[in-house]
């Protein structure tokens, strides 16, 4: 499988916590081909590199690099981001931390209000400058002042600045020239600024979006020119690409520009092989299950559709308002550690052993005992065949690993691995539960979407406590958020603001801008290398005059008329009356922005596998522990050996190269035709119809 | 009766309520018209059993929660259950009939399944215009309800799906604003809608006989557990006192008095010995009373218990007629929703602070500093008119400080942000809204810093008040100072400095008045006042104080007369 592929070829690689993924696609012959490799924390990028080698890429061929990466992800959440000064409108420099002044939830007074990435509060300085709602200048922007401001910043060598005036997304002036001002007087020291980063009105919003943006510019600045200039020296000539949160991919520049966007990046490519995966399979609802070395991310796909929300929060809160996929995640994966809390309880996570040490049995120096150590002891991974083979696991070391644990918790140690598989479990479904029942979906109606090196290892058990009837696991498990990165579109938005009534709204003028963001959104499509016919929609963001929330109306791509502008308010009505349950006829209608979105179609790979003819499905048994029953003689097979329509009760062990799939006793699993498995779980009870 | 419901679907049932409560929100949210519902989200969604149990609840407003039950009750009592028909929408806001205070509406419509009456979605929703003596309501020197608003007894609004004209018609005649009235009241009936439909599907899927059992269990599971907890606190009985200031038209104070009894797995709170009701704004109706009493145990509670009416049942609230916590028709009601209600939830804690001092908090700020206005849009010529409001400190807590500028505990409403503010009303400019340094009270756990906010004048308006805290100190617990102390003021264009509505305009009190029209110019000055401190400030850690000063929370003058900090580093 690693023989190298022709030019042209496509790569999608995602960098987790522990290990890096690989899938790649020649379009030529529709052939694909995944690697997992370990991730390298202290150079995230060398293992991009490291991956290409490992698929014996030649980067020369590479036509398109998608990647996906969670380096914004975890500095947000470990709160490792640069320090940020605000430059904010005078007299109001406390928005950052007034934020919106209610409660994360009631009945609970031990609750504290989030703080602001800002490091201190003397960060956030106030600018004169002033403009009313119609964007007119009430105060004009004291230059003078501002200047000597950032003199006075300069002694302290700023790490990053934020600039939020109000009303800057009507009239975004100020904030230009205050711009311009920082860039002279503080040059090198990356700035944001609110009406490019999230031209939104609300300036709590606002402020917290363009401080975080800020607040990832370094470490995302450095982290792009790192992998930039060692991809080149690797001989990649294509422009290499970062999968933003919501799905769609960007340059890797502009992410750096804009490095805000990939606060969800890595889990995005995992969502969108699960939609492609589920219709294929004809499970269009799923629960989605991505479990890797590091974390697992839970979400939700209903009708082969991801969830959208603009509604992220690095916590509660405090928001950053980008358009991304629906995810929750946790810290619960193969590299979480166990370890006993103050009142004796055992606990798994969420610190995670990660790439360096890794688990023990890595034999990378981990000595705390982690989920990847209880399930080598429990026989639910082979030593021999982890990484097809590529690395090799010691079960001396797990067994040495776990054993003070053991000892302390007053059990054997395949007492104590077994509590650890079942802690991890619950832990996951927890986290299923707040994306299905806490939003009134019932998780009995869905199939779980299995994926991630450790999601098909776990999923059957999770299932069945959740009473989840079937498991999906895709092709690939251990890749599938690489392999969903390689099904991205390109994807350009573009967005003019200007606010007109309905009554006097002028057709030329809304057809001249339109043109012109439609021009520029296609520029952007050539400049990532797209040469195809690129599908252009045009919709507006309209509310009914006094609302405060707006949604997206579709207008016909094209010249715009008074006529295709009534088609966008009656489509504006259907909607509001689909959502909402009605419409007000001739009220007047608030047009608030108009969006261009420009797709360019990239070919697809075709989600199959190639069984592999010569090699043969089962392998020598061995015995797995499963709860409740203890160790069982299981079979074992290698997975893309079995023919479509191969049906395996359990229990038995189904293996390949980056994951393994376990079949509890009592569950039955069969191969489909396009090569995934689906476990029926049985466990469906209780239900009504 | 029924077999027990398996813990599977009783977990699917229960999420599934809350859920559609909260996307009852969500609808009111993204469909109305006026900030205080789209950003500030003043109102809260319920679903009610035909006996008038409250069912689940959404976490929004905990003084609505509270109240709506006694809405609902009564209105049941009122006209029987035989009264409603599939498609029927009541609409109600009489204070004397259950409702909270005049501004606040609520929707009823009864969920029919198979012809019969399964249960209620309701929601109640404070509207920024309820048709009173002065723009938006709330007027601080109101002596009667009359003068509060149009007072609505339950009315359908709709009845068998069609509206009923006639009474669209009087409402939108004496309102000043028809146009977000109308918005606000679709945006409600449109989340009644919502929940009729998820219940319908939710019958659909489990069947009648098991979600009715479904949610027979769950009161008592939340009834269960309520007893658990209330046993956890010792015994005893507390007592407490705290006085409202004054109410708008004369200048006396009207002290509350708290005794509340621990008897085993119950909590008796009673109010005997309280002021008699007041002739302003500040009392307090029954339900406002018990709603007050049953948000502070929810808060001291585990939050995990089902939000429902079995976390009512061990609690008793007494509270003697014609007194400021159960006034007598018909005397003005709107403050104590707003005001009286924070500081009896504050009262509970505050009798509670040596038996159970881990659990209970400081006093808040301790208001919700109605501001009110209206006018006409100098440009298009429209009437407008708008509740606003603002956060507060809150106490310390045993190893906590308090929170900085976070709405009063009867709410849990947003701010409407600057932006949005000055695009929906032309006559103020906000030039400062800001964390005031010192505004918490000294404590080991300081309180939470109130803030100030001034606004310009930028066209011709009518304000009114009903602010509190400006005479009297946010208390602080075992030992703690007190929060600094909120307030008005004004300063006319083209003079200087800081003056008193009643140094500038004579009004009875400086906090509560109504009416006042100010020019293009004149500025006023809210100030929010801090939460109170917890414990012996000299106990704080001192590197806590170094923080609170580098961060500017502290003062150094403040941080050496209270914390003996040594002083700016040389």
């Amino acid at each position: 499988m690693n023989d190298s592929l022709a030019a042209g070829v496509q790569v999608g690689i995602d960098t987790g916590g522990t290990f890096t993924d690989l899938a790649a696609f020649d379009p030529v012959t529709g052939r694909i081909v995944t690697v997992k490799t370990p991730s390298m924390p202290s150079e995230p990028g060398s293992a991009l590199v490291n991956a290409l080698a490992a698929a014996n890429l030649d980067p020369a061929s590479v036509e398109g690099l998608i990647h996906g990466t969670t380096v914004a992800t975890n500095a947000l959440i470990e709160r490792t981001g640069a320090r940020v000064t605000l430059l904010i409108s005078a007299g109001h420099e406390d928005v950052p931390y007034i934020q919106r002044i209610n409660r994360q939830t009631l009945y609970n007074l031990r609750w504290q209000k989030p703080r602001p990435l800002l490091r201190s509060r003397r960060d956030s300085i106030g600018v004169e400058e002033r403009l009313d709602s119609h964007g007119r200048v009430v105060v004009p922007l004291d230059r003078a002042a501002l200047e000597q401001t950032c003199r006075a910043l300069a002694v302290s060598e700023p790490e990053a600045v934020a600039i939020c005036f109000l009303f800057s997304y009507v009239n975004p002036e100020h904030e230009l020239e205050a711009k311009a001002i920082v860039e002279r007087v503080l040059p090198g020291v990356p700035v944001s600024v609110s009406h490019e980063v999230a031209p939104i009105w609300r300036e709590y919003e606002r402020t917290s979006t363009v401080v975080a943006d800020a607040y990832l510019k370094p470490l995302m600045g450095r982290y792009v020119g790192s992998l930039t200039r060692s991809l080149g020296e690797e001989g990649l000539r294509a422009p290499w690409t970062i999968m933003k949160s919501n799905g769609g991919v960007m340059r890797a520049e502009a992410a750096a520009a804009n490095p805000i966007q990939t606060a969800q990046s890595g889990p995005a490519g995992g969502m969108l092989a699960a939609a492609t995966f589920g219709v294929q399979a004809g499970l269009p609802d799923l629960l989605t299950l991505d479990m890797g070395g590091t974390s697992a991310d839970v979400g939700i796909i209903l009708g082969g559709e991801q969830r959208h929300t603009t509604e992220y929060e690095i916590e509660w809160g405090v928001p950053a308002a980008i358009p991304l996929i629906d995810i929750k995640s946790i810290g619960a994966g193969g590299g979480s550690i166990a370890w006993q809390d103050a009142g004796g309880l055992l606990r798994v996570g969420p610190e995670s052993a990660r790439a360096t040490p890794g688990p023990a049995c890595y034999g990378l120096g981990g000595v705390r005992p982690t989920v990847t150590d209880a399930n080598l002891m429990l026989g639910r991974i082979d030593p021999g065949y982890f990484l097809g083979g590529r690395m090799r696991l010691d079960r001396g070391l797990a067994e040495a690993a776990l054993a003070p644990l053991a000892a302390d918790a007053g059990m054997d140690i395949v007492e104590l691995a077994s509590s650890i598989v079942e802690i991890a479990n619950e832990n996951m479904a927890s986290a299923i539960k707040m994306v299905s029942l806490e939003r009134g979906y019932d998780p009995r109606r869905f199939a779980l979407f299995a994926f991630g090196g450790a999601g098909p290892l776990h999923a059957a058990s999770v299932a069945r406590a959740m009473r989840i009837p079937k498991v999906l696991v895709p092709l690939y498990p251990g890749n599938a958020s690489a392999m969903g990165m390689l099904l991205a579109d390109l994807r350009v938005d573009k967005v003019w603001t200007q606010a007109f009534r309905s009554t006097e709204v002028d057709a030329a003028l809304v057809d001249r801008q339109f043109t012109r963001i439609r021009d520029a959104a296609i520029a952007d499509l050539r400049a990532e290398g797209f040469a195809g016919q690129p599908s252009i929609a045009y919709a507006i963001s309209m509310r009914y005059l006094g609302q405060n929330y707006e949604f997206d109306a579709p207008i016909p791509a094209g010249t715009v008329t008074p006529e295709t502008l009534q088609q966008a308010f009656d489509a504006f009505g259907d909607i509001h009356a689909e959502r909402y349950g009605y419409r007000i006829d001739n009220e007047v209608i608030e047009l608030v922005s108009f969006r261009v979105t420009a797709a360019g179609a990239r070919v697809k790979p075709r989600l199959e596998a190639t069984p592999d003819a010569q090699e043969s499905a089962a392998r020598p048994s061995r015995m797995v522990h499963f709860r409740g029953a203890g160790f069982l003689e299981s079979a074992v097979y290698r997975r893309y050996a079995m023919p479509s329509g191969s049906r395996l009760s359990g229990p038995c062990v189904i293996e390949e190269a980056g994951s393994t799939t376990l079949v509890e006793p009592g569950t039955t699993a069969i191969v489909l035709p396009d090569g995934q498995i689906v476990i029926e779980t049985n466990a469906a009870g209780g239900m009504k119809r | 009766m029924s077999a027990a419901v398996d813990p599977v679907t009783l977990t699917v049932i229960e999420n599934a309520l809350t859920s559609t409560c909260r996307d009852m929100g969500v609808t009111m949210m993204k469909t109305s018209y006026s900030p205080i519902f789209n950003e500030s989200l003043d109102f809260s969604c319920v679903i009610f059993d035909p006996e008038g149990q409250m069912l689940a609840q959404a976490e929004f407003c905990p003084s609505q929660i509270g109240t709506i039950k006694f809405t609902v009750t009564w209105t049941l009592d009122e006209l029987g259950l035989d009264a409603f028909e599939p498609g029927d929408v009541l609409l109600h806001n009489d204070p004397y009939r259950g409702s909270g205070h005049v501004p606040e509406h609520m929707m009823l419509k009864g969920v029919f399944w198979e012809g019969k009456l399964f249960c209620f979605v309701a929601n109640v929703a404070h509207m920024s215009e309820p048709g009173a003596k002065t723009p938006g309501g709330l007027s601080g020197d109101a002596t009667e309800v009359f003068q509060e608003g149009l007072l609505l007894p339950p009315v359908k609004i709709k009845r068998r799906g069609e509206d009923v004209d006639d009474i669209w018609k009087i409402i939108l005649a004496n309102h000043r604003t028809p146009k977000v009235t109308y918005g606000d009241f679709r945006a409600m009936m449109a989340s009644l809608d919502l929940a009729e439909e998820r219940m319908h599907e939710l019958l659909a899927t489990y069947g009648e006989e098991t979600v009715r059992s479904a949610c027979r269990e769950l009161l008592e599971v939340a009834e269960r557990r309520m007893r658990a907890e209330i046993r956890s606190i010792p015994r005893g009985v507390y007592h407490f006192e705290d006085v409202i200031e004054d109410d708008g038209i004369t200048d006396r104070a009207y002290p509350m008095k708290l005794t509340l009894t621990v008897a085993d797995d119950e909590v008796i709170a009673d109010f005997t010995g309280s002021a008699p009701q007041a002739v302003g704004p500040v009392n307090a109706i029954y339900a406002v009373t018990a709603s007050a009493v049953y948000n502070a145990v929810l808060h001291l509670t585990d939050p995990t218990i089902p939000r429902n009416e079995g976390c009512y049942r061990p609690i008793t609230i007494i509270a003697p007629p014609g007194t400021i916590v159960n006034c007598a028709f018909p005397a003005p009601v709107a403050g104590g929703n707003t005001e009286t209600s924070p500081r009896i939830t504050d009262m509970v804690f505050g009798a509670l602070q040596h038996a159970i001092p881990e659990r209970i908090v400081a006093a808040c700020g301790g208001t919700s500093s109605p501001f009110l206005f209206g006018g006409a849009d100098p440009e298009t010529g429209d009437l407008y008119a708008h509740f606003h409001f603002e956060g507060v400190g809150w106490g310390g807590r045993r190893g906590l400080d308090g929170n900085d500028m976070v709405v009063t505990i009867n709410g849990n409403c947003r701010n409407t942000p600057v932006e949005v503010f000055e695009t929906r009303y032309p006559s103020f400019r906000i030039d400062r809204y800001r964390l005031l340094a010192d505004s918490g009270g000294p404590g080991q756990w300081r309180g939470g810093l109130g803030g100030e906010r001034i606004l310009t004048v930028t066209a011709p308006v009518t304000v009114s008040a009903l602010l509190n805290r400006m005479k009297t100190d946010p208390w602080g617990v075992l030992t703690g100072g007190s929060g600094a102390r909120g307030g008005i003021w004004i300063e006319r264009a083209g003079s200087e400095g800081w003056r008193t509505f009643v140094e500038e305009f004579g009004t009875l009190s400086p906090s509560k008045f109504s009416g006042i029209r100010l020019e293009p110019g004149d500025r006023v000055r809210i100030v929010m006042p801090g939460g109170g401190g917890y414990g012996d400030p000299h106990d704080r850690d001192p590197e806590m104080v170094t923080q609170d000063v580098e961060n500017g929370f502290v003062t150094i003058e403040r941080a050496v007369a209270d914390y003996g900090y040594p002083g700016e580093p040389r």
